[in-house]
């Protein structure tokens, strides 16, 4: 269950960009991931609560999560990009280059993304009268 | 009304979001307003920053770090009881377990003279960047040439989760069934090395042959080496995999 972690990861993160822009609250956070990133979305969501519940500036806020396809690098031909829709009965996780048809390839694991952050920030300024 | 600037204030409330408050020759306003923060930055950044970091010091000092991972029981403790054993006489070793709980397998190694320190994970199903930092942070890596890491048992999240190791070696042993690369192919993908380890067993009800094939399916540039960590079969390739070499007793 890395989810936790992945969430605490998530929150540490826009901790961060929060204390930066002044915020007085994160309302959405909204990230990105391929299909095979090894998060279960509904633990993610649990756990991304668990953790908020218990911070005020997050209390409330939404953590959007979507979906993109996949990516492959392919060690035959050297293609990057999406795989071949026909899956792998026997490998989830061979994928088929679209290009030069090999199974040799590798998954892009790295784009579980944090895209952006909806802040609701405190602005304070003087006008004279 | 007085003459001073800062008194008799009056407050204003237009909204939640807007609030003025008059004083006497100023206006002290302050509104919430709604920003979107465009990120655009992978979610594992600050764990795999300090990875990064971990791995450059390594490099840098010249020393060796590996990550090995697999599922409980696998028999990574043992093999790193055979590593400890025959490394020790020639190189400074320091090893860090990882597990829910206990000292039982630090102290197992340790038996073995080398140094060796245990996290307690509490709950944590994985080591992280930040985890190993800390203990690094807590001796002289200088006086060490070898690191090694026991992930906690498991073939899902610690391939998630970057350490900074130069190399990382899954284990998984003949007993585990014939299924257990298929039903994991991420953590295979993400090793270089791939230890198919109680090979001591093979023929006697269980089989390594699936297990080899399919982890050259898996990736086909995957060093893959039967061990078995109880006679000592396939170790001296295994040390040679990581990269160390064994000065020749005179």
């Amino acid at each position: 269950m890395h989810e936790y972690s992945l969430a605490s990861a998530i929150v540490d993160q826009v901790k961060e960009i929060a204390i930066q822009n002044n915020a007085k609250k994160v309302k959405k956070i909204t990230i990105t991931a391929s299909p095979y990133e090894m998060v279960i979305p509904e633990l993610l969501q649990d756990a991304y609560k668990i953790i908020t519940d218990e911070i005020v500036t997050f209390k409330g806020s939404k953590l959007e999560l979507s979906i993109l396809p996949a990516k492959i690098s392919c060690l035959e031909c050297e293609y990057k990009g999406e795989p071949d829709k026909e899956g792998d009965q026997e490998f989830a996780f061979n994928f088929k280059c679209p290009k030069c048809g090999s199974r040799d390839t590798h998954l892009d694991m790295q784009y579980l993304t944090i895209q952006s952050v909806d802040l609701e920030i405190l602005e304070e300024f003087t006008t004279e009268v | 009304m007085c003459n001073k600037s800062y008194c008799c204030p009056s407050v204003k409330t237009i909204s939640k979001r807007i609030i003025y408050i008059n004083f006497h020759n100023f206006s002290l306003n302050t509104m919430l307003s709604d920003k979107k923060i465009v990120v655009k930055k992978q979610a594992y950044l600050i764990n795999d920053e300090i990875a990064d970091k971990i791995r450059q010091k390594m490099k840098k000092k010249n020393k060796l770090f590996f990550n090995i991972m697999g599922s409980i029981g696998a028999g990574k403790t043992l093999l790193l009881e055979n590593l400890a054993e025959r490394l020790s006489k020639f190189y400074k070793i320091f090893v860090i377990n990882g597990d829910v709980a206990t000292t039982i397998d630090a102290d197992r190694i340790a038996k073995h003279g080398v140094a060796t320190v245990q996290i307690n994970t509490g709950g944590g199903c994985h080591l992280s960047a930040k985890l190993i930092q800390n203990e690094l942070d807590k001796i002289n890596v200088d006086e060490f040439d070898i690191f090694f890491a026991e992930n906690v048992g498991n073939l899902i999240c610690p391939a998630a989760w970057d350490i900074g190791a130069q190399l990382n070696v899954v284990v998984v042993s003949i007993t585990e069934g014939e299924y257990v690369i298929k039903k994991h192919p991420i953590i295979f993908k993400n090793g270089q090395i791939a230890i198919i380890n109680k090979c001591d067993l093979d023929g006697l009800g269980f089989d390594s042959e699936t297990l080899v094939e399919d982890a050259t399916k898996i990736k086909s540039n995957m060093k893959i080496i039967c061990t078995s960590a109880k006679t000592g079969q396939g170790i001296d390739e295994f040390i040679e995999a990581l990269g160390i070499k064994i000065p020749k007793e005179v």
